[in-house]
């Protein structure tokens, strides 16, 4: 490894309106080297990925490829100076082959202009070849998994010519072999001397794979560690700020609630294997993971929007049917408010039709009457203080957070046994969260079950009485929420 | 650098879009933009012909499109949510060839002959809703197929020919008039009760109201836990019935069943229905649009007919043309072209 710079930046900050994103940070990248960069969500990773990939144009700062200062006005012009990014979410085709999608928009001619398919094929697996993977370049790419697909997607930035790599969040939705066969490969471009800027959740990966970690929080860079310098706790610390306590929560200990009302064995699927949790009467229960872990799936699952392999649903100390309906759970007392508040109301109709949905069966019998609906949503909307209250409004006309209200207040008109929520407070300004988080609260309090699944260990840490972990589709750790950090979370995944 | 953007140009329509955000006049006038077209033909045609407007060719217009009013009855309900039945012509023919048969080849008494015919169209609707929710082949695919099947088992039937021997039930229904050779038609009143049933079930039942949700946002629906696949094929299997009953009442009109009578009412059932202010999409319409919409059909093509001056090898060229306008007055005044434009 050479000590040469190709990329630095100086002194580099960015604004979005009153946020500081970065602030004054330095950093650099030498030849040969995996670079990795950690901290929280919000501490500025993806915007100094962005700003490197030519993503950002608008920012302060030096910013120096190879010795002379640059800006870079797309990512196009980026690439064109070898400075590729592999976004989280891939970009490829997966209906065309995968020599197609390692040549696509550059495809090699014949004389007569038209696509030489023989020796594009030669030339697919001979790149393949010399990373060590020894594939079919005629095959579609979606007959291949997710874990070749990645590998695909990162070769077609190589032959594109880029010398700097940067990923973004790579081993996120691979399955543990196929984490390793990335790692390798990353392995494998170090020694062909390639730079690459590691991103990721998953500190023990970092510092498996990572020659020297910067460590951002808050926009700022506040160390960068050679691969020797750096651990676990160590990282942690700095991602958080403070020195955390070595002894972390006891790990596995199970709550004393009296009474379970869910308990759930052995839920399996493609995304998920052997989850077993209970829920208590008048319990929280936190459900984290990282984008990718499974844990919204698992969520779907119990609600019967997502198809299960095996297990069992107890609810009330009686079983569910194998794949049971939507309405089966809605009957027996769940209720659900999904992630996406875009696909689960209908933004068009008037707040009293979003909220008496799932019941018009228990409205009014056979004809819903209009004055029958506005009984029944009126108080619940009452109950979580949508605001503006007129239950006429179209919901797409309220704020994110009074929509969010919504989604509840449509589970409140029959009381549910157990409300399960995703990302409750997503993309909520702090009054908003607040409020919601409250409503959670308040749930507990009146005894029903309630389980937050989320990706924000604020949200989790502010509402639940225990929490589980989950990471790549498995329970991880399950702990008390007493004394209870975020560092404790984020050890674990 | 936030300095106000401003338009150097600003079109005819976003000046009319800007009219109707600032005037709630402006917006209750433009939603019944229908209604403005179905006037205002009215009107044009009124001026231009002396025998148009004359009570007797009124009500020739409520009989020529009271077939089409059937079908457009099932269509409504496909449409709202986001589908499309594109068999029903077949299916309708398929209805009147099975019944003209059994009766006349096969000697069986009414009411055999037409409810065979019924139940057979509205079999195949289910088949094609089947199809679709289950193996989730899209319904212009399953309906195109159903289309074929259709059409081949009425050629099979009828090897071609034209049953001449119909019914008097068929006749009945579909050229009878209650009180005297001026009175009311009794298809006229069968379209009626249809439209007024499909009104009752989209905007008094839960049906109705899963089908306007699950149109308009389908996961939304099934969060709500609709069974979106059971709405499909019940929807499906209703498309299904109309059209074998068009095909009944369209054979009883004609006193004969001919394999291609109905051939023309699958591109005039969707333009109907559309011009009335359903929407492709899902979601969005209902019976009163659909009625709105035969009207400002059925007036378009007894008006051009009633002009003695027009060509009358230009008459389908004239009305396409009007629909073409009609659609794109329908689509400014009610602003569906949305500012949003990754939609």
């Amino acid at each position: 490894m050479s000590t040469v710079p190709i990329i630095e930046l100086k002194d580099v900050s960015k604004n979005f309106r009153s946020i500081q994103a970065l602030d004054h940070v330095d950093f650099d990248l030498r030849e040969g080297e995996v670079h990795a960069l950690v901290g929280e969500n919000g501490a500025g990773k993806s915007t100094m990925m962005r700003i490197l990939a030519g993503i950002y144009t608008d920012y302060e700062g030096a910013y120096y490829l190879d010795g002379k200062q640059m800006r870079f006005n797309s990512p196009h012009e980026a690439l064109a100076h070898g400075i590729g990014m592999i976004h989280q979410e891939l970009s490829v085709i997966p209906e065309l082959s995968l020599a197609e999608n390692l040549f696509l928009g550059r495809q090699p001619t014949t004389r007569f202009g038209t696509i030489d398919w023989r020796r594009m094929y030669r030339d697919a697996e001979e790149e393949l070849r010399r990373l060590g993977f020894e594939l079919d370049a005629r095959l579609p790419l979606e007959q291949y998994p997710l874990g070749t697909q990645q590998v695909v997607e990162v070769l077609r930035t190589i032959v594109s010519g880029a010398r700097v790599l940067i990923m973004d969040e790579p081993t996120s939705a691979l399955s543990p072999s196929e984490v390793g066969q990335l790692l390798a490969l990353v392995d494998t471009l170090r020694q062909q001397q390639r730079s690459i800027i590691y991103i990721s959740h998953f500190l023990e990966e970092v510092l498996h794979v990572a020659d020297r970690i910067t460590v951002l929080r808050n926009g700022r860079s506040v160390a960068t560690l050679t691969r020797d310098e750096a651990t676990l706790d160590r990282l942690i610390a700095l991602m958080l700020g403070r020195e955390v306590d070595r002894q972390a929560q006891p790990i596995t200990t199970e709550s004393e609630h009296e009474e379970t009302i869910l308990e759930v064995k052995d839920l399996t699927s493609d995304k998920f294997r052997d989850i077993n949790f209970r829920v208590g009467k008048g319990e929280i229960l936190g459900i984290y993971g990282a984008i990718g872990a499974g844990h919204f799936d698992v969520a779907r699952a119990l609600f019967g929007l997502y198809k299960l392999d095996r297990g069992t649903i107890i609810l009330d100390g009686e079983p569910f049917p194998s794949n049971h309906s939507a309405r089966y759970a809605i009957r027996r007392g769940l209720a659900y408010a999904i992630e996406s508040r875009r696909k689960s109301l209908l933004l068009d109709q008037p707040i009293y039709q979003n909220i008496t949905m799932p019941h018009l069966e228990r409205i009014g019998r056979f004809v819903p009457q209009q004055s029958q609906e506005l009984a029944a949503a009126a108080p619940t909307i009452a109950q979580v203080n949508v605001i503006p209250p007129d239950p006429h409004n179209p919901v797409g006309k309220l704020s994110g957070g009074n929509q969010q209200k919504v989604a509840i207040a449509r589970w409140l008109t029959f009381p549910p046994r157990v409300f399960i929520m995703s990302e409750p407070t997503r993309g909520m300004d702090v009054g908003a969260k607040t409020e919601v988080l409250g409503l959670l609260r308040r749930f507990g309090e009146q005894g029903f079950g309630v389980i937050v699944v989320s990706s924000e260990p604020e949200t989790i840490l502010a509402v639940a009485n225990r929490v589980i972990v989950m990471a790549r589709g498995e329970i991880v750790g399950r702990m008390e929420n007493k004394n209870l950090d975020k560092d404790a979370l984020m050890r674990l995944i | 650098m936030n300095s106000v953007i401003k338009p150097r140009f600003s079109s005819f329509v976003d000046r009319f879009r800007g009219l109707q955000a600032s005037s709630p006049w402006m917006r209750r006038f433009s939603m019944l933009a229908q209604v403005w077209t179905l006037i205002a033909l009215f009107v044009f045609f009124s001026l231009a012909s002396d025998s148009f407007s004359r009570p007797i060719n009124l009500r020739n217009i409520l009989t020529q499109v009271s077939t089409l009013a059937i079908f457009a009855s099932g269509m409504t309900f496909v449409l709202l949510l986001g589908q499309i039945d594109l068999s029903i012509a077949a299916v309708a023919a398929l209805s009147a060839m099975i019944s003209a048969h059994l009766y006349s080849k096969l000697g069986y008494a009414e009411p055999i002959p037409s409810l065979a015919g019924i139940g057979a169209a509205t079999f195949l609707g289910f088949v094609s809703g089947v199809a679709s929710a289950r193996f989730r082949i899209p319904t212009f695919m399953s309906t195109l197929a159903m289309s074929l099947i259709a059409g081949g088992l009425t050629t099979y039937i009828s090897k071609g020919r034209v049953i001449t021997k119909v019914s008097q039930l068929s006749m009945t229904l579909g050229s009878k008039r209650i009180g005297g050779p001026d009175g009311l038609p009794v298809i006229v009143i069968v379209a009626i009760v249809t439209l007024a049933v499909g009104y009752v079930i989209l905007r008094y039942t839960r049906f109705g109201r899963y089908t306007y949700m699950t149109g308009a946002n389908r996961s939304a629906a099934r969060l709500a836990g609709v069974n979106t696949d059971r709405i499909l094929v019940v929807v499906m299997t209703i498309s299904g019935f109309c059209a074998g009953l068009a095909g009944i009442i369209s054979m009883g009109r004609l006193h004969s069943a001919q394999p291609d009578a109905t051939d023309s009412f699958l591109i005039d059932t969707i333009g109907a229905v559309v011009l009335g202010g359903t929407s492709l999409m899902g979601g969005r319409g209902g019976m009163p649009q659909t009625v709105i919409g035969l009207l400002i059909y059925g007036t378009l093509r007894n008006g051009l007919d009633n002009i003695p001056s027009i060509d009358i090898y230009l008459k389908e060229f004239i009305t396409g043309t009007v629909l073409l306008v009609a659609l794109l007055i329908n689509t400014v005044f009610a602003g569906t072209a949305e500012r949003d434009r990754t939609i």
